[in-house]
């Protein structure tokens, strides 16, 4: 069982008690960053995230659970995202209430996501695939030090393709 | 939960791997998967793949990768599936063109119902069948399953379903 804890937050494995807060977030607007929105429907989202934990048992590695240290309680998700068709593994995040945003959780988790990445699992790089409108995600990203890489390929052409900087590289 | 193999004389019933991804992607973008929405692009069937797998971590139950027991090439897609939405579980089968023609459909659906019945102590059994679909309706027929009305899907309007006999009187 794979578990990351920073100083506020325990990062696990997504697990079939967080489908309720996960699609409450997916039919919202901000969920259209991620493939939901108002138009999408809670059969979407939960296949979604049946994904999500699939990806573990498929790559072995995959997107953590934020959970709030004492409470437990479940507040958005970072971590590895790497379907077949994505050029290289993404880093994705999405916080799953407005309550969530402005509090330092998704930096705080994300930040530990890419030690995990980069020392754990040995990536040599990672990039975050953001939509161009996704304003709180572009500096989420600037935040964490990620700086564009206009050159590199993309799922999207729309995409901008933000790359992390991996501590253990000296430029 | 570790997804169980169950193995009948010629195949193997088993998790889905990234290996079998090629094979999956190239069922779901093919005309075999029009009475399922289909065709696929290869980024949603990586999605489904790994949907697939975590359908097991939220209910307990889903569907195996049905692989030929000697090679180990990927055959189909059958099993248990119970997404949101969905009245009960359904007995699913799916198989790629690798398996046609070869009873590979009902050998691991008849395992798969056997697994439901014998392991879950599920009582009873649908499979949902596009009208259309006369060789599933067929194999439903040959099962034992007898038609028994359709529910109302909110985005996929009405499914019709098939009801399998009940433990003891599988034929």
């Amino acid at each position: 069982m794979t578990l990351l804890v920073t100083e506020h937050f325990t990062l696990r494995r997504p697990q079939a008690s967080d489908l309720t807060p996960w699609t409450g977030f997916y039919l919202s607007e901000r969920g259209a960053w991620n493939g939901g929105g108002r138009d999408s429907d809670e059969g979407r989202a939960w296949r979604m995230f049946a994904a999500f934990i699939g990806h573990w048992e498929i790559h072995g590695f995959g997107p953590f659970v934020i959970e709030t240290a004492g409470t437990g309680s479940p507040v958005g998700m970072t971590g590895p995202w790497f379907p077949a068709s994505h050029p290289e593994p993404e880093i994705l995040w999405n916080a799953w209430s407005t309550q969530t945003e402005g509090t330092g959780t998704m930096a705080e988790a994300t930040r530990e996501v890419l030690r995990h990445v980069f020392e754990d699992l040995q990536w040599t790089t990672a990039v975050s695939y953001v939509d161009p409108g996704n304003t709180r995600s572009l500096r989420l990203a600037e935040r964490l030090g990620a700086t564009v890489d206009a050159d590199a390929p993309r799922p999207h052409p729309d995409d901008r393709v933000l790359r992390h900087p991996n501590p253990g590289q000296r430029p | 939960m570790l997804i169980p193999t169950v193995t009948t004389d010629r195949l193997t019933l088993r998790a889905p791997r990234e290996s079998d991804l090629p094979a999956f992607a190239a069922f779901r973008a093919s005309d075999r998967t029009s009475f399922l929405g289909g065709p696929f692009d290869e980024t949603d069937s990586f999605k489904q793949l790994c949907a697939i797998a975590g359908h097991w971590q939220i209910r307990g139950f889903g569907r195996w990768m049905v692989a030929d027991r000697t090679t180990d090439e990927p055959l189909g897609v059958v099993g248990l599936f119970f997404p949101v939405h969905w009245p009960e579980p359904e007995l699913a089968w799916s198989v790629f063109a690798a398996g046609e023609g070869r009873g590979v459909a009902h050998e691991s659906a008849c395992a798969a119902r056997d697994y439901a019945y014998d392991s879950l102590g599920m009582t009873t059994l649908i499979s949902c069948i596009d009208p259309a679909n006369s060789r599933s309706i067929a194999l439903a027929r040959r099962m034992g399953a007898t038609p028994d009305g359709h529910f109302d899907h909110p985005r996929s309007g009405a499914i019709h379903v098939w009801r399998h006999p009940g433990p003891g009187d599988t034929p």
